[in-house]
């Protein structure tokens, strides 16, 4: 192939405008608002405040209500292809919320009723029923999460890892955020009024929107646009509000033109981010006015459907895509008077004409902001060769483990000796005043802790671009607390510094704005593969030249939410890197080869033999295998590291590496910074050779990661 | 008015998490957010919520805010007058 361009070849989308592409371009059409007084459940003490509520949620096998909206968008995207997807990104900040706040509340504590909770059940669930055996992804950024999903999609296909994604957002309304945002007074009680003078807040909304996204060379049959480019950045500024004056949105706008290989002046529309809060509407007009000098037509068309959160961007992108097809702009519902503060004029009317291109903007807490291109099909476009994923030097480590931080950590594990347990944080030295961290609770203080030791560690000092941060289960302090406070108070209280903080990206922008690390800021979740996942997107979306980032993988055991949640855990901790995408380094190599879900089974093994190269080149190139098997399905997990000593007939030590990193899902990044070590040393510490010789022969370390997903990362010799 | 500017420097204390703050650190009269302390919008929010729950006094938007936030004399007052407003 000589080159790959990513086309929307199929859209499928749910909100409170309705089911389908036809519902929701007739709301469109018609340009009034869907925004509802909340039915779905009891608003307590204030008179229902408007959402965007869907409506006849059917029940699907007893999913939460997040499962339930991405099947209804993704099951109209199967219905009109022939296509198989080979991989799924998923933006989603709610996951099971909406049923476990249920179940918390009624006091269950069995870990089966929590077993779809994860933000990254949803994808898994899905690719289970699709039978995908490639890269399932799961980003959680808040409410840039769905524009992040589709970033992330366009670099699998730019990298050759997939032909076929499905990409798209998922979120639905539950008491978490509903009374989150109310607490943080974002609310508009008149329905959100994006950029109008009076605007007081958003409306909290719903729903799904799923992408067909093929890779192709020129447009196939039936394509409505291309995913011409996508970018991203961080503020770095604030765990809640956006960059006053823009230049964060601005960053991700430009990233994303860039990228596209455009200039502002060929865009005929631009879908804003707009929320209809005081503060977002004010920056991103600012960035708007700052990337034009005269800006095409805008508008916001949360005030139609709502905030749906990490589905927004996705339904966007599906609003933007039909504009090209159908050519349509829509109109600002919402907006009366347009706020003259703004000096940007939104089209208060859908209008008919010819759009080719469009960016659309979706901006988060944390400042994690994210935009992309859609163009029309055109047959002519800049094709480019596929790259391969990013290899990386590196230059830093950490680690959090019961042991304490690296030089404690290592001191146990050259003797062979497990560190498993809770690392006391307090008893971590770190130049940050207390009043500084005063808010960070323990995932994002350990998160913090990490990337402050990696940047450290680095000879010399290099400050990092980008963030890639891995977590199964998030902030579970801060949930648990917003959760028991809402609970405890009837639905009275709640703490708005909890809930800022309960969001899955909370710990990686929180440490973006202390070590101001202004580039992509990328929370992702998967179960026990969840570092795995960070350095693996790390890989498809960073390129040689391109600044430092940490990719970090870390998690909290807490007493009364990881015995529902993740009943194995018995410890907590994490690991961290500070990585150059140049590779080829004086130190250790750390490459992320292989990334695949595993639906069940064996079958994924001859992948993962085949993208390592062979078992020739595994024993040439290998002194040792380090495995995670987590404790989930850990027989599963021990059948697959089975099959792959037999058809690789691997002689050297292979090293189960829970057994002294403890059980728990950030494992994995805490056996990656000790594979690092034990390259730099070139041997094993002998009482885990298991008698044979445990010096690697100037060979580097296979890092396996088995069970519901199958992960290989090389950590080379230099 | 004294001895409730002291109780509540006690509960901005607790409820924002100010470990490495004491009470005669919080200014009476000088301005609130924004000082050396470091408080900002979400600890107005979070301060919002104790003072609702603590003392059934609600600041609902963000122009009250400014002005209640001011200074602790200024919001000791408001809570103060709001409460008397509602025990009459």
């Amino acid at each position: 192939m000589n080159g790959v361009r990513a086309f929307v070849c199929g859209t499928g989308i749910v909100s409170a405008a309705g089911e389908g592409v036809e519902a929701t371009w007739g709301a469109l059409r018609r340009g009034t608002s869907r925004l509802t007084p909340l039915a779905l459940f009891p608003a307590a003490h204030t008179p229902p405040l408007p959402v965007g509520e869907v409506r006849d949620v059917p029940e699907v096998d007893g999913l939460p209500r997040t499962h339930a909206l991405a099947w209804m968008a993704v099951r109209q995207v199967l219905a009109a292809t022939t296509l198989t997807p080979d991989a799924l990104v998923l933006g989603s900040t709610t996951g099971g919320m909406p049923t476990t706040e249920r179940l918390l509340e009624a006091g269950e504590r069995r870990p089966e009723a929590y077993r779809h909770h994860a933000v990254g059940s949803v994808a898994a669930w899905l690719a289970r029923r699709l039978s995908c055996r490639g890269p399932v992804i799961t980003v959680s950024t808040a409410c840039s999460s769905g524009t992040a999903a589709l970033k992330i999609a366009l670099e699998l296909i730019r990298c050759g890892q997939a032909r076929v994604v499905l990409a798209g957002g998922a979120d639905a309304l539950c008491r978490m955020t509903y009374y989150g945002f109310h607490a943080l007074q974002l609310i508009d009680p008149a329905g959100a009024r994006p950029l109008d003078r009076d605007r007081r807040g958003l409306s909290v909304a719903e729903g799904a929107a799923f992408v067909l996204l093929v890779a192709a060379e020129s447009p196939p049959v039936g394509a409505l646009a291309e995913l011409a480019g996508a970018g991203w950045s961080c503020d770095a500024y604030h765990p809640a509000a956006p960059r006053p004056d823009g230049t964060g949105a601005l960053a991700a706008m430009r990233a994303a033109l860039a990228d596209a290989g455009m200039t502002p002046a060929a865009l005929d529309y631009i879908n804003l981010h707009g929320t209809g809060t005081p503060d977002n509407d004010l920056a991103e007009a600012r960035a708007v006015r700052a990337l034009c000098g005269d800006p095409p037509p805008v508008s916001s068309v949360k005030g139609l459907f709502g905030h749906t959160l990490g589905a927004s961007g996705a339904i966007e992108a599906v609003v933007s895509a039909l504009g090209i097809h159908r050519g349509f702009i829509p109109g600002n519902c919402g907006c009366r008077i347009p706020d003259p503060a703004l000096g940007l004029l939104p089209e208060l009317a859908g209008q008919s004409r010819p759009v080719r291109s469009v960016l659309s903007n979706s901006f988060g807490f944390g400042g994690n902001n994210a935009s992309l291109v859609l163009t029309a099909p055109l047959s002519a476009g800049p094709a480019r060769p596929p790259r391969p994923l990013a290899r990386f030097s590196v230059l830093g480590t950490a680690c959090l483990t019961g042991a304490g931080p690296l030089e404690e950590t290592l001191a146990r594990y050259w003797r062979g000796e497990p560190f498993s347990g809770r690392p006391d944080l307090a008893a971590v030295r770190t130049e940050i005043p207390a009043g500084q961290i005063r808010r960070l609770k323990r995932l994002s203080r350990m998160v913090l802790l990490l990337a402050l030791a990696a940047r450290q560690a680095a000879r010399p000092p290099a400050a990092p671009g980008g963030i890639f941060f891995g977590t199964a289960w998030g902030s579970l302090t801060e949930t648990h607390d917003f959760l028991k406070k809402l609970f405890d108070s009837g639905e009275r209280f709640t703490s708005p510094t909890d809930f800022v903080g309960s969001v899955h990206n909370a710990p990686a922008s929180q440490a973006a704005i202390f070590l101001e690390a202004t580039g992509a800021n990328v929370t992702v979740s998967g179960g026990d593969h969840s570092f795995e996942q960070a350095l693996y997107t790390a890989g498809l979306v960073l390129r040689a030249g391109d600044p430092p980032a940490l990719v970090i993988g870390a998690e909290e055991d807490h007493d009364v939410l990881s015995p529902c949640f993740d009943a194995a855990a018995t410890a907590d901790g994490g690991g961290a890197f500070l990585l150059d995408p140049r590779g080829g380094g004086t130190g250790p190599d750390l490459v992320p080869v292989h990334f695949a879900f595993n639906p069940g089974g064996d079958d994924g093994l001859p992948a993962l033999i085949e993208s390592l190269g062979g078992a020739a080149r595994i024993a040439e190139r290998f002194g040792a295998v380090f495995v995670g098997l987590p404790a989930g399905d850990r027989s599963g997990g021990e059948a697959q590291l089975e099959r792959f000593r037999r058809e690789t007939a691997f002689s050297s030590p292979v090293v189960d590496t829970r057994r002294f990193t403890g059980e728990f899902a950030g494992a994995s990044a805490v056996a990656a910074v000790l594979a690092v070590e034990t390259v730099r040393r070139g041997a094993l510490p002998p009482a885990l050779a298991g008698g044979e010789d445990p010096r690697l022969g100037g060979r580097g370390i296979l890092l396996l990661g088995l069970g519901e997903f199958i992960t290989a990362i090389e950590v080379s010799a230099p | 008015m004294e001895g409730f500017i002291a109780e509540l420097k006690d509960k901005i204390i607790e409820t924002l998490g100010l470990t490495d703050v004491r009470p005669e650190d919080i200014p009476v009269d000088g301005q609130l957010i924004g000082s050396e302390l470091g408080l900002d919008s979400i600890d107005v929010l979070e301060l919002v919520m104790m003072i609702e729950k603590d003392y059934g006094v609600k600041i609902e938007n963000r122009e009250v805010g400014v002005k209640v936030f001011a200074s602790l004399r200024a919001l000791a007052a408001y809570i103060d007058a709001n409460r008397r407003e509602k025990d009459r």
